[in-house]
């Protein structure tokens, strides 16, 4: 799983850069508009060890902005699903509060709480909430009814059970839509740097923006590349290694 | 295109014709400069309609660029906008870029030439209160918390008056800054950059209704030359469109020495409220003046003059600094004397 994802994300990586090199020789650009390969290997040398800290930086934070985001949305789910109108209210909510650009809400947060982990975290976990929390309304406010009939009819439902059949009847679901809000929360993370923070991958593109370095943010696209390529593979092993576990007799 | 496709083909007609779509691509992407005559121009700004570009402004208005023959669109600049890059790609046949970033291009072999030097005293200054962090010289920035933009000109700035003045960066805190103020309103950095022509008059306003004495920090003045912003285009349009490159920077000087001229003040204000529309006008009337003394050479030099020790200068700190890899002839820059 790890080898297959690894490969298809240098495969496109070493397309777009190859595609990038095409332009620039078809077009006689300089290395200021875009690297060489001499320059963006030189780069690698120079910044990777610092960049792979600055996305492993990155990383905890999303991961610990991601986690967050699961426990609340199922948490949020799991108590909407009692009544109907419950559900609808967050439904709705949760649509509005998303449609806000997230770029216009950081900096107030940035007022409110500084340039530092909570600013970031708050970001990352916002941007996949969301998602998460609309999908997990869905699968547990419906009723797995051939099943939880007999449980029903037998008078043995209880709120945790409903809440088991649900989840082990849609876990496939509930896994892609982790491994997919995961992606996510890494976005956010390195919107919320590039924004309001002052460490992190985000912060260096950041940087590198400002100096014009293309072959600094290549470096960069390539380790957040590789370490959410990792995490992703993680996420979808964890998933996995539930389902067979719920599955064993 | 439609018919042709429907029409089918041979293979070897469907390749032709792939090249043939993909050499338009090039093409429209590369985009194309203007033909003699044709005086089509793109001006791409360093950053958004303010004070700073009246001049440019102004030759738009007042119809300078279309009594030189041209029609010029003037686009606004910003954070994520390069002007060097556009030129390059073709986007754009005249812009504004700071010698940092020229000179970051030419060191990587950007064909640039430099055609007139806007600001002939940078306006990046550091903001702060007398009564509370008293400067009288550079070593009173011992111990204090100094904002700085990571990767900004004012980070490279800031470090050549350090190294000038013989002072450790660990002697002070560099404190990261961003676009919101309240870091320095409340007191936390004590030294905030900012550019002394468009936002002093504001965030100054802001402070001196609350009763807070304000000052500034000019590298300048502390021995630091480091080139703002400048005109630039690239060697292919010098070569081969010198009467266009000529009537442009004729027309865009005229205007800007005419904007800057205190006769036309009242004109001055107006173009610029016209297109700025977020800045009040009593704040126009103030950043106006400042921009002017820092424009306008002594005489008798002109309007636009290169300070061609300044950008030696400016070459210097960027490779002792290390923000380039190799030296850059600074006089290979200059456009010269144009027909």
């Amino acid at each position: 799983m790890l080898h297959r994802r690894l490969t298809q994300f240098f495969t496109l990586y070493a397309a777009g850069v190859g595609l990038l090199l095409a332009f620039k020789v078809a077009l006689g650009l300089s290395d200021y508009v875009i690297p060489g390969p001499g320059e963006i290997w030189r780069t690698g040398q120079t910044y990777g060890a610092a960049y792979a800290a600055a996305v492993l930086n990155t990383l905890g934070v999303a991961v610990l902005g991601h986690g967050l985001s699961i426990v609340l949305a199922a948490a949020v789910a799991v108590i909407a699903r009692l009544k109907d109108w419950i559900g609808g209210f967050i439904r709705t909510a949760a649509f509005n509060i998303q449609s806000y650009p997230i770029v216009a809400v950081a900096p107030i947060l940035f007022i409110l709480l500084g340039d530092g982990l909570a600013t970031r975290l708050l970001i990352s976990a916002l941007i996949c909430y969301f998602p998460l929390l609309l999908s997990f309304l869905g699968v547990f406010s419906e009723p797995v009814r051939e099943i939880e009939h007999f449980y029903e009819a037998t008078g043995r439902m209880t709120w945790r059970l409903q809440i088991k059949i649900r989840a082990f009847e849609n876990l496939q679901k509930l896994t892609t839509v982790v491994v997919g809000s995961a992606t996510l929360a890494m976005v956010g993370t390195i919107v919320a740097e590039f924004i309001a923070a002052t460490a992190g991958i985000g912060y260096s593109i950041r940087i590198a923006l400002y100096q014009s370095d293309l072959a600094k943010i290549l470096v960069a696209l390539l380790l957040i590349g590789v370490g959410t390529s990792l995490w992703l593979v993680l996420l979808e092993g964890l998933g996995a290694a539930l389902q067979r576990r719920m599955e064993r007799p | 295109m439609r018919r042709r496709r429907a029409a089918g083909g041979s293979g070897a007609g469907r390749g032709l014709r792939r090249w043939a779509a993909a050499a338009a691509l090039v093409a429209l992407l590369a985009g194309c400069a203007p033909r003699e005559g044709v005086e089509e121009i793109h001006y791409r700004l360093k950053w958004l309609y303010n004070v700073s570009t009246v001049g440019d402004l102004y030759a738009l208005e007042k119809g300078h660029f279309a009594r030189a023959g041209l029609r010029v669109n003037v686009k606004p600049g910003g954070p994520e906008r390069d002007a060097l890059k556009e030129l390059e790609l073709g986007h754009a046949q005249f812009g504004v870029a700071s010698a940092d970033q020229v000179l970051r291009a030419a060191a990587k072999g950007a064909p640039l030439v430099v055609l007139a030097q806007i600001f002939q005293v940078n306006p990046l200054q550091w903001i702060y209160r007398p009564d509370k962090s008293p400067f009288r010289e550079p070593a009173d920035l011992r111990g204090r918390t100094v904002g700085v933009t990571f990767g900004g000109n004012d980070e490279t700035i800031l470090r050549a008056l350090l190294a000038r003045h013989g002072i450790a960066e660990s002697e002070l805190r560099l404190f990261s800054v961003r676009y919101d103020y309240t870091p320095f309103y409340e007191g936390r950095v004590h030294f905030w950059p900012l550019y002394i022509n468009a936002q002093a008059p504001i965030i100054g306003e802001r402070l001196e209704k609350a009763g807070e004495p304000i000052a500034f920090l000019d590298p300048h003045r502390w021995g630091v030359r480091f080139v703002a912003n400048s005109v630039i285009t690239t060697r292919e349009m010098l070569r081969q469109h010198p009467r266009t490159v000529s009537r442009f920077l004729a027309a865009l000087l005229e205007a800007w020495r005419e904007a800057l001229d205190p006769a036309n003040e009242e004109a001055a204000v107006q173009v610029l409220l016209a297109a700025d529309r977020e800045t009040p006008e009593a704040i126009v009337r103030r950043q106006l003046p400042v921009t002017r003394r820092l424009m306008v050479p002594e005489p008798p030099a002109a309007f636009g003059r290169i300070d061609e020790a300044a950008w030696r200068e400016t070459e210097e700190i960027l490779r002792l600094q290390g923000l380039i890899e190799r030296p850059v002839d600074v006089r290979s820059l200059f456009a010269g004397n144009l027909p």
